[in-house]
């Protein structure tokens, strides 16, 4: 091993050809892993290779089946192999990888670089128990995605407006996202309406979280949306939930048949190929149909809709709004990189993330296909014309402002962070799937749930969850 | 089976290195899982691990969950294995008596059961796409559209049976001709030179002969089928609800994505004692049968 | 009814079941060359008729954009073919003594042991403090000599015999993975802390993958085994030849059919497992497996890129299947050599 890394030292010494390696970090092999390329495992190989070029040091990919990621990275922390240096994660399982993970460099944490993040990503999902443990690299939301082709189509607004009484657009609220669907599914200009995920397994509860969020998460009781932020008792089966619940279950209807075994991965293609009108999905919708699918030029997206009633649950009742109140979803928050605490290349695999997350890499990763990695630094929605390569003009401004305005909201809601997470998702998507399949009443699905959710936050300890879920929602 | 008087101590040389090899393999895993399986242990979020008796064991026998995923995997494994046993027989029979093409069938027979279970679950689901597949397009020739191959409960498990006789058919011919290859040639020829016909000959020569490996052949399938768990995983995720979740997916939940340690070694006893149940019975069943034949 | 209509009906009987069985395979040799248009539209079926193929999927695999193929090849065909002919040359050694002689176990010796392993283990790792290879070491060691040492001995109770020998062998197989998986994950893990390497490394991942193929080895070929006229072996040992000759040189080539279906099987099993690959192997030997289920991307059905996968990944089972399916014909001949 020894005579090996001399070896190398010696290649770079003996090539006098080659810049200088700074910082030098000859005879080091970095093992990176994620999810099977390639998306954010092309990312990665590209900033490898800038790396490697720059630090003379090599970084081997390994790649896993995202189903396996988790328990793949999990045991080999827990048990401190070294298997890995680098693993690029979500941030729902920071709080279960948390305890194994090293905190990022104080370096790294200031800067322009540092402060070119944006503010939701930076303060939110990058840290955990009061650290930083983790790089984002990739931010995520859900949108709505939609067809210029479709809805600037004066046909199609002569006779929505006819219908329904106001113009065609991008919806507001669900009520109006509903109508829209309804009358594309009718219409003979596209087959649906609109695609959403609906199958266990298929990452669906996001779906209807960003549903749920319209209608739980109140700017007058901040962090009420999962548990009540005072007692940690489950809000899931609240009004509020329950009209989601309902909203979400009625969507089956203007989605193509067998929208109940379709998950996120299936929603994408529906949409880039021309089948609906509409979808929710994240980013990866849009950049799909702009570089891949039939509707090239038509991609829009939009903020998730809203609703002018939200659930109060302190006292409990509707509150209501003058004009609908938009709860954009942070769906998945973004892949997150860090590094292991086994790792025995700490100093060169954070100089490694550092890389990846500069804003020239990531400038660039945002803007080719197949890389996954969707915006998050400001200034990659500031530079419009980087876009240039996979979106009109138009595309491109819909887009970034889209999601800027997303990040920027004031009743923005952020995803679901608790130490077990699996068990939690686990009996929601269990009875969240009987429920739309109509096995089951909505609000008996939901009761089970928040019945099941209360049982594990007393098992888990309910003043270690508790002070997660207040640390996750933003509240301490 | 024969049986030699002499105290040969050449047989342990025989059977030790298998024997030392999965013991070795194997004992670990087995005192651990026993061990935790008493115990509550998490490893997130990592709650110190609680010593709790049959807790663990009695709370999977008294959920829902547990039965009904026993009767999923029963319905599919009992099922998929009956026609994979008697497909697979006609079929082994079929080449051993060399049927024009015998040799080309005998190759892509076999590839089926070669294809790695999770490629196999992923090309179903191409294949029963309820919009985009071919299996779709077959159905609505007659007149039946868009049916909801897996999103119905009954649907779903029809087409995960079918998808398991597909891919495990070709384990069975493999194993049946490999026997009827094995069988004398001689005592057929008697049967044939008294004009036998072909029907008593199968039931009251070949069948007898190769009843010992037919229940070889279906009690390893059995016993594999009870770990079906790609298939379902990648086809219907478990769902609706848990209508389709076999017994491997629901400690493959319990162990890989929620962690819970002790509850899973529980499961994997609880598992293996409905496994040994079902295979005692079966195979008592099957030696009275070939007694009775010979 | 006569020879003719069984012909005929057996003959129908292939011809639908070839269809039944090759339509996959051909939907997804065709599939691996559609574009993404020719999916999304419907199914497509014949290549230049309904679609225009391409070799972009290709491309891309090959590419490493959706993973690297040539490492997890290799990995797969070392660690299956070692570990297959491993487990079928013990099992079939194995299976022969269960066959050929008699066992007698003591159920009390075999409680004995287990009583002694387990508690010895939990006393050890837990009481004092070993860690875990040692005590395993230091279990195995006492607790097998002791009991073997009881076998000798009278004891009162049951006597468990060659099938119960059997029935050992194959209940490791009806222990779901999971937990097994896990556990030997983390025994290996000590292990290294131990020093000895065998994460990630080829003899961990054949010692798991044999003990694995073992029991189908053993069930399998004692039936074949049981199915060779034992008289010629015994005119063998009239002669006086050893044992171990007669089994490699008289009973091994009598049983090639069955021994090369067992392979096939074993072979089949150890390419295709997935859990324990997953979990035992990390960057050095990850296999294909793993690979393939990683085909299943969060971008929705790729159809074309799994295709390709899966393309790849059972190409090199086809050459197997061909080579061995040519032995078995003639095994035909050698199976009844008197």
């Amino acid at each position: 091993m020894k005579n090996l890394m001399l070896a190398t030292a010696l290649v770079p010494i003996a090539g006098l050809a080659s810049a200088a390696c700074a910082p030098d970090y000859s005879g080091v092999t970095l093992t990176v892993s994620t999810q099977n390329g390639p998306f954010i495992a092309s990312a990665l190989k590209t900033a490898a290779d800038s790396w490697q070029e720059k630090t003379c040091g090599t970084v081997e990919i390994v790649e896993f089946p995202f189903s396996e990621l988790y328990p793949k990275f999990l045991t080999a922390m827990s048990q401190q192999t070294g298997d890995f240096d680098v693993i690029g994660f979500i941030p729902a399982w920071a709080p279960d990888f948390a305890p194994f993970l090293s905190t990022m460099p104080a370096e790294m944490q200031q800067g322009p670089a540092w402060e070119d993040i944006h503010p939701v990503y930076r303060e939110r999902l990058m840290s955990w128990g009061g650290e930083v443990k983790s790089a984002t690299m990739d931010g995520d939301m859900h949108m709505l995605n939609y067809r210029a082709d479709l809805f600037e189509d004066e046909g199609n607004k002569a006779a929505f407006k006819e219908q329904y009484g106001y113009d065609l657009a991008a919806p507001v609220t669900w009520d109006q996202y509903y109508d829209i669907a309804q009358f594309f599914t009718a219409s003979d200009a596209v087959d649906f309406g609109t695609a959403e995920a609906y199958r266990r397994g298929g990452q669906q509860f996001w779906y209807f979280f960003s549903h749920a969020a319209s209608y739980t998460n109140n700017p007058n009781t901040p962090g009420a949306m999962f548990f009540d932020p005072e007692t940690m008792d489950a809000q899931i089966n609240n009004p509020g939930w329950l009209k989601a619940l309902e909203d979400y279950k009625r969507g089956l209807e203007f989605n193509p048949p067998g929208a109940l075994n379709n998950g996120s991965g299936d929603v994408r293609p529906l949409y880039s190929g021309g089948t609906v009108a509409m979808n929710i999905d994240w980013a990866d919708s849009g950049v799909l149909g702009a570089t891949e699918g039939a509707i090239a030029g038509n991609v829009r997206t939009a903020v998730l809709p809203g609703a002018t009633e939200i659930w109060n649950s302190e006292t409990e009742s509707w509150d209501s709004f003058d004009s609908p109140v938009a709860s954009p979803f942070l769906a998945f928050g973004g892949w997150q990189l860090a590094v292991p605490g086994d790792s025995r290349n700490s100093e060169a695999a954070w100089s490694y993330v550092a890389e990846v997350t500069s804003p020239e890499v990531s400038g660039q990763a945002i803007v080719t296909a197949n890389t996954g990695v969707n915006p998050y630094r400001l200034s990659h929605y500031e530079n419009l014309d980087n876009w240039s390569a996979i979106f009109t003009p138009a595309e491109a401004k819909s887009y970034l402002t889209a999601q800027r305005a997303s990040l920027d909201a004031d009743n923005v809601a952020l995803d679901l962070r608790l130490p077990g997470f699996f068990s939690y998702t686990e009996v929601l998507e269990i009875e969240l799937s009987k429920a739309i399949a109509g096995q089951v009443e909505p609000q008996e699905a939901l009761d089970a749930i928040a019945a099941e959710w209360n049982k594990l936050t007393d098992e888990f300890g309910r003043d270690n969850q508790l002070a997660a879920y207040r640390a996750a929602m933003g509240l301490d | 089976m024969s049986q030699t008087p002499q105290p040969d101590r050449v047989k342990y040389a025989f059977i030790f290195p298998a024997f030392l090899l999965v013991l070795t393999i194997t004992l670990f895993p087995l005192i651990y899982a026993l061990v935790v399986s008493f115990q509550t242990i998490r490893i997130v979020p990592p709650v110190p691990p609680k010593f709790v008796g049959f807790d663990n064991y009695a709370e999977i026998l008294a959920s829902a969950r547990f039965w009904g995923s026993i009767q999923v995997t029963a319905v599919i494994v009992f099922v998929s294995v009956a026609l994979q046993y008697v497909l697979g027989f006609a079929l082994a029979l079929t080449l051993h008596h060399n049927v024009p093409g015998a040799s080309l069938y005998r190759v892509s027979f076999l590839l089926p059961m070669f294809l790695a279970p999770v490629s196999v679950a992923l090309i179903a689901r191409m294949l029963f796409h309820p919009v985009l597949g071919p299996v779709n397009e077959f159905f609505t020739l007659f007149g039946l559209e868009n049916l909801p191959f897996l999103t119905s409960p009954s649907f779903a498990i029809a087409t995960l049976i079918t998808v398991e006789i597909w891919q495990w058919t070709p384990f069975v011919v493999l194993l049946m001709l490999a026997g009827l290859q094995g069988l004398p040639s001689e005592v057929f020829e008697a049967a044939r030179v008294d004009n036998i016909s072909a029907w008593r000959r199968f039931r009251d020569l070949t069948f007898p002969m190769l009843l010992p490996l037919s229940v070889a052949v279906v009690f390893i399938r059995v016993i594999e089928g009870f770990k079906i768990i790609d298939t379902v995983f990648v086809l219907t995720g478990g769902g609706p609800g848990t209508s389709t979740e076999t017994l491997t997916l629901f400690a493959y939940n319990e162990g890989f994505k929620k962690f819970n340690i002790g509850m899973t070694s529980a499961l994997s006893f609880l598992f293996l004692i409905v496994v040994i149940l079902f295979g005692t019975l079966y195979l008592a069943a099957a030696q009275r049968m070939i007694r009775r034949y010979q | 009814m006569d020879r003719t209509t069984f012909r005929r009906l057996g003959l129908g009987l292939a011809l639908i079941w070839l269809a039944f069985c090759l339509f996959p395979l051909w939907w997804v040799l065709v599939t691996a060359f559609k574009p993404p248009s020719a999916v999304s539209g419907g199914a497509t079926y014949i290549p230049f008729v309904d679609f225009q193929p391409t070799w972009q999927a290709f491309r891309d695999a090959f590419s490493g954009v959706r993973g690297d193929f040539a490492g997890p090849i290799f990995s797969s065909l070392a660690v299956s073919l070692v570990s297959t002919a491993l487990a079928v040359f013990l099992g079939a050694m194995a299976a022969y003594a269960l066959v050929r002689f008699e066992f007698r176990i003591r159920l009390l010796a075999g409680l004995v042991f287990g009583v002694l392993s387990i508690g010895g283990f939990a006393l050890l790792n837990q009481g004092a403090g070993l860690s875990v290879p040692q005590s395993l070491g230091l279990v195995m060691l006492i607790a097998l000599p002791v009991a073997i040492w009881l076998n000798g001995r009278n004891l009162p109770g049951p006597v468990l015999g060659n099938d119960d020998v059997t029935f050992w062998f194959v209940s490791q197989r009806m222990f779901p993975p999971i937990v097994s998986a896990f556990a030997l994950f983390l025994l290996y893990a000590e292990m290294n802390k131990a020093g000895v390497r065998l994460l990630d490394s080829f003899p961990g991942l054949v010692a798991a993958y044999t003990a694995f193929g073992l029991p189908f080895a053993v069930w399998l070929m004692r039936d074949f085994f049981a199915n060779v006229p034992v008289e010629v072996e015994e005119a063998a040992m009239v002669d006086n030849i050893g044992r171990m000759r007669i089994f490699f040189q008289i009973v091994l080539p009598m049983s090639k059919p069955g021994l090369v279906a067992t392979s096939m099987i074993v072979l089949a099993f150890i390419w295709n497992e997935f859990l324990f690959a997953l979990l035992l192997t990390s960057s050095k030997w990850q296999t294909l497996p793993i690979l393939m289920a990683g085909q299943n991307s969060s971008r929705g059905d790729e159809w074309w890129a799994i295709s390709v996968a899966a393309l790849i990944s059972i190409i090199p089972m086809i050459a197997v299947a061909i080579f061995l399916g040519r032995m078995m014909r003639s095994g035909f001949l050698a199976g009844s050599i008197k």
